[in-house]
């Protein structure tokens, strides 16, 4: 009986091509705008523009300016500025960050006795992350070139990637985790108000009275907006594959857990909030909220790692929290299978629970 | 077929049922008639197994509904709204429908062939519900009520909304039904729908039946011989009036300025009436005179009209 609400469900996506787009298009649209942003904020693609104003205009500070030119975290603009230039450039916007190299009184290598230092780092700190990469940079092309002064070696720092062969891929799994499972709960609780339909129309009172039981009703619900969800994030994760090239084909066993996992609990806590509200217009109003909610501290809509600690900590309330942290074991950390024991059986966990209350509270609606 | 005995059920203070008795032959169509609140969906539900009684009993074909699940199998329950899924076809409604009634899987397209050709839908199956006329919806409706072959009806107000074509349409089906052994029990405001259609009425007034039986002889134990008259003044009677009017047994329809009573003797009786009504300083607007009629019986059984 559960097959036939199952069948309800899907002829009702099926027939509504509005529905039908915003399940697996708009998702996928979303991700690749998200994705775009999110890895060009916050990961190895974050490349800040750079003014620079040389005033020493000597060997070492053009030294300074090639290999900051070289660096591939910074984009140098070309022109030829004065320090006022600098400030007036970062301060518009138009470079996120500026640099004015000052004439030292002494050589580079006496830098430590001069009263004033030879750069000056033009920040603004609404694009603090610029600073901080530009102020790491300058103090890497400077012990640079104090190694190569002193020792004739070269660089003094090596970068070693512990993050896995798809580490360049991190930031682009991590939003399609993330905009995954947004979409999941928004579809779920999309899906779980047609309970109040069936309800407002008798199809409810048509179901309770004959064999069938509230029972049957929810466990249709629940086992469409799995399978749906499911659907849904496959189309996001298909698209991180294609577009972006994240390895997908490689991990499908763990994603398939995982996802099936993370669909089951956003169609439990949705079916769960719903039918704890007496009309369609609390239940959907409520869920929707509910749903930003989680997301915010979930980790969809800001990294986690970039979150206060505080609030990470809170996260792992969320469904989205632990989606996530299967996600990113999968496609960034590289673990072992077993990593995703804590997290998929929190999932679903909160998916039999969530369908258990909901199997609950629905027979209260019947008789409201 | 339908059994029902001293059913009682409370809402907190409120008397819902105050021992209710009712008893359907298979074949036979009852119509429980009833104000807003008088009980009639409360003894619905009861019936349906949705709400427990606080006491007697309620049995289908011997069966407790209570207490044996299996006992649900024996109505069919068709609400009040259309309660389809727009969405879906005539066919499709009836398919999942039908799963959900315990149709096994194997005789679905059957039954529901059988039952849209019953409906007269056959050449609307595959048009989507929202795209057919509120009669068709409406033997949709009915039609998704009797999928499983139930031996008792359920029908909350089967006609609401549907033009007259439509109406005779669908009392001419439900007479179908009851030609194939069919008990059923529907509720109405429609009381000519209730003369018209069914063998017996029940009226349903604070919980309590206060009269079943066939249409007629009801009309026959309230009103004798006489005949039902309704008299309507100019102004809102006053004492002297209000006097006259209960010593000529009239009593006020329910919020309107019409009362009426019984009318033993003919055109003599209604002209000294008048004259009495307009000594106790009454200016009569309106005399009527008919035969009297269900709406007649509920009105002197529970002092309120159901229709204007």
């Amino acid at each position: 009986m559960s097959r036939a609400i199952f069948h309800v469900m899907l002829l009702r996506l099926l027939r509504d091509r509005g529905a039908l787009a915003m399940s697996f298009v708009v998702p996928a649209v979303f991700f690749l705008i998200f994705a775009s942003i999110f890895a060009a904020t916050s990961g190895e693609n974050f490349r800040p523009r750079l003014a620079l104003a040389d005033e020493a205009n000597s060997e070492w500070s053009r030294r300074v300016t090639a290999l900051l030119r070289d660096s591939s975290d910074l984009v140098l603009m070309e022109e030829v500025l004065s320090d006022q230039d600098v400030r007036r450039l970062v301060r518009r916007g138009t470079a996120d960050v500026g640099l004015v190299i000052r004439a030292p009184d002494q050589p580079v290598d006496g830098i430590t006795a001069e009263p004033r230092a030879p750069f000056t780092v033009v920040s603004d700190p609404s694009r603090g992350v610029a600073t901080g990469v530009l102020t790491g940079q300058v103090q890497r092309a400077y012990a640079r070139m104090s190694m190569e002064t002193v020792t004739g070696r070269g660089p003094l720092v090596e970068e070693e990637n512990v993050a896995g062969e798809s580490a360049g891929l991190n930031n682009i799994a991590y939003s399609a985790g993330a905009v995954a499972v947004l979409f999941l709960l928004l579809s779920a609780v999309h899906g779980a108000v047609t309970l109040f339909e069936e309800r407002e129309t008798g199809v409810l009172e048509r179901i309770v009275t004959g064999p069938g039981t509230t029972v049957v009703l929810v466990n249709g619900k629940f086992l469409y907006l799995v399978v749906q969800g499911f659907v849904q994030v496959w189309v996001i994760f298909l698209v991180a594959w294609v577009v972006h090239g994240v390895d997908v084909p490689g991990h499908w066993l763990q994603w398939t857990v995982t996802t099936l996992a993370a669909a089951g609990a956003a169609a439990g806590l949705a079916l769960a909030i719903t039918t704890a509200f007496t009309t369609r217009q609390q239940a959907q109003t409520f869920a929707n909220i509910a749903v930003l909610i989680l997301s915010a501290l979930g980790g969809s809509m800001v990294p986690r790692f970039l979150m206060p600690r505080v609030l990470q900590e809170v996260g792992w309330v969320t469904p989205n929290a632990w989606a996530l942290e299967a996600y990113t074991s999968i496609f960034w950390r590289d673990e072992a299978t077993t990593a995703l024991l804590l997290p998929v059986g929190l999932l679903v966990a909160a998916a039999i629970l969530g369908l258990a209350v909901a199997q609950r509270l629905t027979r209260r609606l019947v008789s409201l | 077929m339908l059994s029902v005995a001293g059913a009682t059920r409370r809402f907190g203070s409120k008397v819902a049922l105050a021992g209710v008795d009712l008893a359907i032959k298979a074949g036979e169509i009852f119509a429980l008639i009833g104000h807003n609140g008088a009980g009639k969906t409360t003894l619905v539900r009861a019936i349906s197994g949705r709400i427990r009684l606080d006491s007697g009993s309620i049995r289908i074909l011997g069966r407790d509904v209570h207490a044996d699940a299996s006992a649900r199998s024996l109505f069919g329950l068709v609400p009040q709204s259309i309660a389809l899924y727009d969405h879906l076809t005539a066919r499709e409604n009836l398919d999942v429908l039908g799963r959900l009634s315990g149709v096994p899987a194997r005789d679905i397209p059957t039954v529901v062939d059988q039952a849209l050709k019953l409906m007269a839908l056959t050449e609307r199956a595959d048009d989507r519900t929202a795209d057919l006329s509120g009669g068709m919806q409406r033997r949709l409706n009915i039609a998704a009520g009797i999928l499983h072959h139930p031996r008792l009806l359920l029908l909350d107000e089967p006609t609401v909304g549907v033009d007259l074509m439509a109406r005779e349409g669908i009392h001419d089906l439900l007479r179908e039904l009851r030609r194939d052994g069919l008990a059923i029990l529907l509720t109405t405001h429609d009381l000519d729908q209730a003369e018209e259609l069914a063998d017996r009425v029940g009226i349903i007034s604070n919980g309590r039946i206060l009269a079943e039986g066939e249409a007629e002889s009801l009309v026959r134990s309230v009103f004798g011989e006489a005949k039902e008259l309704i008299m309507t003044f100019a102004r809102e009677p006053e004492a002297r009036g209000l006097e006259f009017l209960e010593h000529a047994g009239l009593t006020r329809v329910e919020g309107g300025a019409a009362w009426t009573g019984r009318l033993n003797g003919g055109f003599a009786e209604v002209s000294e009436l008048g004259g009495q009504a307009a000594q106790a300083g009454l200016t009569v607007d309106e005399v009527r005179v008919r035969e009297p009629g269900l709406r007649g019986v509920f009105f002197h059984l529970t002092g309120g009209d159901l229709q204007p």
